[in-house]
């Protein structure tokens, strides 16, 4: 402490120029517009290869965990594959979806509206919302392309809306997220007649072009409607876990255009 | 004591005016913007502390930059200049000279030392003002045009300045 205050006292006027200069630079990026905007674009640069870089060395780090889950996807796949009653329209389903797989390089879940970064692109293949799903569930929908990058709305995200249904009596709803948790996020507008049960699995609809039918959303964890709302609410725990999302697929539908074709006569 | 202090404030406002009301609005090409106000750090007494300058450097640039409309640009360009003017001071003169003198002024250390005194402050304060008034290194080029320009013009109009409200005794 001693050392500090002899330091304070030897440089005292070295940290006042420094902190001087570091006021005015503050003052000049936040006023002026043209060195705001060159500001933020060089940290974006600098921070965009720094999260390359670390996401690099943690991927090589977890080659272990990501190996055995690999191999835990593979053998389920394997599994059903095996199973006899793959339905007999499978073949032709799997021509509606392609399947494009990517690396999450950055992640955010604490901010209001959270994105993630993902080192596919344009150049791959990837346009804007397409639908992005993990191996747990679903991640979210694409919202900008770039040539070999692509930023993803993930379900925890404020304008983020899916469409899901009730694995078990097909009844509709959306998921929303409210600012709260990453492990949660909340489902609205269920029928008021409905009977909720706690633990009840929510899948995609596959009314919405982005996702196939029956992907993972979450399960039901906590019934938060009351009698008199028009319609309830639950709260819903994702099968999703954001905080350490590694590999996701981006999913294209090949029919998209054709689809969409027709919805504009709506 | 007050002498001294209140002739620094009249000096302080009436740089600040002539900057921003008469040299800001003159238009002397692209590449020259001359520095007037740079004139009060330069005659500053010998015997202000490192802090003081630095304050009285924030001070007048945050001044200039409140009627221009760019916080922190002067300021900052200011700040390095107060932080260097010691060690140019140190480089240009040898311990001797500097006895019985107060200010660095042309009427105490003579024409020849104040013009190199004076060209070496105004390089360094216009390369940082031109570089963050650009903010990238690849006008490098055209800051260091600009700083060179602007440099010889605001000696130029420095020493005239000094020359009109203050003649030599012979």
């Amino acid at each position: 402490m001693y050392n500090l205050f002899i330091f304070i006292k030897k440089y005292h006027a070295v940290i006042i120029f420094i902190l001087l200069e570091v006021l005015c630079i503050i003052m000049i990026v936040q006023s002026l517009p043209y060195q705001n905007r060159k500001m933020v674009n060089w940290s974006n640069n600098i921070a965009g290869g720094i999260s390359k870089t670390t996401s690099n060395w943690y991927d090589y780090l977890n080659l272990k965990c990501e190996n055995e889950a690999l191999v835990q996807q593979n053998a389920l796949l394997l599994s059903r594959l095996a199973c006899d009653d793959v339905e007999a329209d499978t073949a032709c389903y799997d021509d509606v979806f392609t399947y494009i797989p990517a690396h999450v390089i950055n992640n955010s879940i604490y901010e209001a509206n959270n994105f993630i970064i993902i080192d596919k692109g344009k150049v791959d293949g990837i346009e804007p919302e397409m639908g992005v799903i993990g191996d747990n569930g679903v991640v979210g929908k694409v919202l900008n392309v770039s040539n070999h990058y692509a930023s993803v709305m993930s379900l925890l995200n404020s304008y983020s809306v899916i469409s899901c249904r009730f694995a078990d009596n097909q009844y509709v709803a959306n998921v929303v997220w409210d600012n709260g948790s990453y492990r949660y996020g909340l489902v609205k507008d269920i029928p008021s007649h409905l009977i909720i049960n706690i633990g009840d699995t929510l899948v995609t609809s596959g009314f919405s072009n982005s996702f196939p039918a029956d992907v993972l959303v979450g399960t039901i964890e906590e019934n938060m409607s009351t009698s008199n709302d028009m319609f309830g609410t639950a709260k819903l725990k994702f099968s999703t876990n954001f905080s350490t999302l590694r590999h996701v697929y981006v999913v294209k539908n090949n029919y998209r255009a054709e689809i969409d074709s027709l919805c504009i006569t709506h | 004591m007050y002498n001294t202090l209140i002739r620094n404030i009249i000096r302080f406002v009436a740089l600040v005016i002539m900057q921003v009301l008469v040299f800001d609005n003159i238009g002397f090409g692209n590449y020259i913007h001359p520095t007037i106000y740079v004139l009060f750090m330069l005659i500053l007494p010998f015997d202000f502390s490192k802090v003081r300058l630095l304050i009285n450097g924030f001070l007048i640039g945050m001044a200039v930059d409140i009627f221009s409309g760019t916080p922190g640009l002067n300021a900052a360009a200011t700040v390095f200049l107060a932080f260097l003017r010691p060690y140019v001071i140190k480089l240009t003169t040898r311990q001797s000279d500097l006895e019985g003198k107060n200010c660095p002024t042309v009427s105490e250390m003579g024409l020849q030392w104040f013009s190199v005194y004076a060209i070496l402050l105004l390089l360094l304060h216009n390369l940082v003002y031109f570089w963050l008034e650009a903010f990238s290194i690849k006008l490098l080029g055209l800051i260091l045009i600009e700083t060179l320009l602007s440099s010889i013009a605001s000696l130029l109009i420095l020493l005239l300045t000094i020359y009109l409200f203050k003649p030599i005794k012979k």
